[in-house]
């Protein structure tokens, strides 16, 4: 019930632009470098200061890499219509984003969708 | 029975609600405009001294203090995508904001700041305030020189001294006139102008911050190559 209502509203929610403000964006993420990644959720961080969630990630083989995605504050989310199961464990979905520039499996998040439909646009932040 | 003059008088002046009233009502939930960049709001390179200049040229952003949940600083908070409630008394006006869960107090008893209160700088400075007619001018000095003035990376010495303007423009409305005068990073004082909109239901409510909660940023913060 929570899904349908959500869906239907999804036209109202999407976010467009950078939202930040914790920090820069280039001291964690390198904007030149956009990524997509396509799996199954594992767990949603509904926290300050930005949301966290982790994809498992199946590779050619079958092998899983989980990714973190870094996502805006959880109270602008909020406001944009998100709640703390919007995105939750058992989901798929695809995200684009920026890859950290440590390396790490981290992406921040731009679009966003779930099973298939748009939730999220954003963009990398510009600072 | 009937009371002193300069009692009633008293009573009336120390009344926050009868003199508010005759002043503009500041009083509710309040959307910054989001200003990660101070460039882009004065419309070009801010005026910098050389030693601005090489601080600019070499700011590294893995540094930003907010980036380690250290206060935001009192006009970068007025500068973040958060919200903050605006409380207004006759001598006081505070500001709650949503971001870090943070404050700001305005006095406007009349009082100067503490003869030593640059001992002692505060991360969100001293400020003193004061009406000219409809608008709110704020000074605020001995702000903490660890506080970062935008995301961009723009800092500043603890000679920084800022000036704010706070007018109604509409019921929803406030605008914000803001002056930076730091003669160690800047050659002359400097403004901008933003405008704060009024949150309303069921969007005016500050919502719960705490940086700490999940700073995994931290330990992916790189620094810049020298």
């Amino acid at each position: 019930m929570m899904r349908g209502v959500f869906v239907a509203a999804g036209a109202l929610i999407l976010w467009a632009g950078p939202v930040g403000a914790h920090h820069s964006f280039s001291a964690q993420y390198d904007r030149a470098k956009p990524h997509t990644i396509t799996g199954t959720v594992t767990k949603m961080e509904w926290q300050n200061p930005h949301i966290y969630f982790y994809v498992a990630v199946k590779d050619d083989t079958g092998k899983d890499t989980v990714w973190a995605v870094e996502g805006m504050a959880p109270n602008g989310l909020y406001r944009q219509g998100w709640r703390r199961d919007t995105v939750k464990a058992g989901d798929v979905v695809s995200v684009e984003g920026w890859l950290a520039r440590d390396g790490s499996h981290l992406l921040n998040m731009g679009n966003v969708q779930l099973n298939g439909q748009r939730i999220f646009s954003g963009t990398a932040p510009t600072n | 029975m009937r009371l002193p003059l300069t009692i009633a008088l008293a009573l009336l002046l120390g009344s926050g609600s009868a003199f508010a009233q005759t002043r503009p009502d500041l009083n509710g939930l309040w959307q910054p405009q989001y200003t990660p960049d101070l460039t882009k709001a004065y419309g070009k390179e801010l005026p910098f001294t050389p030693h601005g200049a090489q601080r600019w040229k070499n700011v590294d952003t893995a540094n930003d203090p907010t980036g380690f949940c250290l206060p935001v600083g009192p006009a970068r908070a007025l500068q973040s995508p958060y919200p903050f409630e605006i409380l207004q008394t006759a001598d006081r006006v505070a500001m709650v904001f949503e971001y870090q869960w943070t404050f700001r107090l305005f006095y406007l008893d009349g009082r100067t700041p503490p003869a030593d209160i640059h001992e002692y700088p505060e991360w969100m400075g001293f400020s003193t305030g004061r009406w000219e007619a409809d608008t709110l001018v704020v000074d605020t000095v001995a702000i903490h020189e660890r506080t970062w003035l935008d995301t961009a990376g723009h800092e500043h010495s603890d000679k920084l001294r800022l000036t704010e303007r706070f007018r109604k423009t509409a019921p929803d409305a406030i605008e914000w006139v803001v002056t930076f005068d730091d003669p160690v990073f800047f050659t002359q004082p400097w403004t901008i102008t933003r405008t704060l909109r009024r949150m309303v239901p069921p969007k005016d409510r500050v919502m719960s911050y705490s940086c700490e909660e999940n700073n995994k940023d931290v330990q992916h913060l790189v620094p810049k190559a020298n």
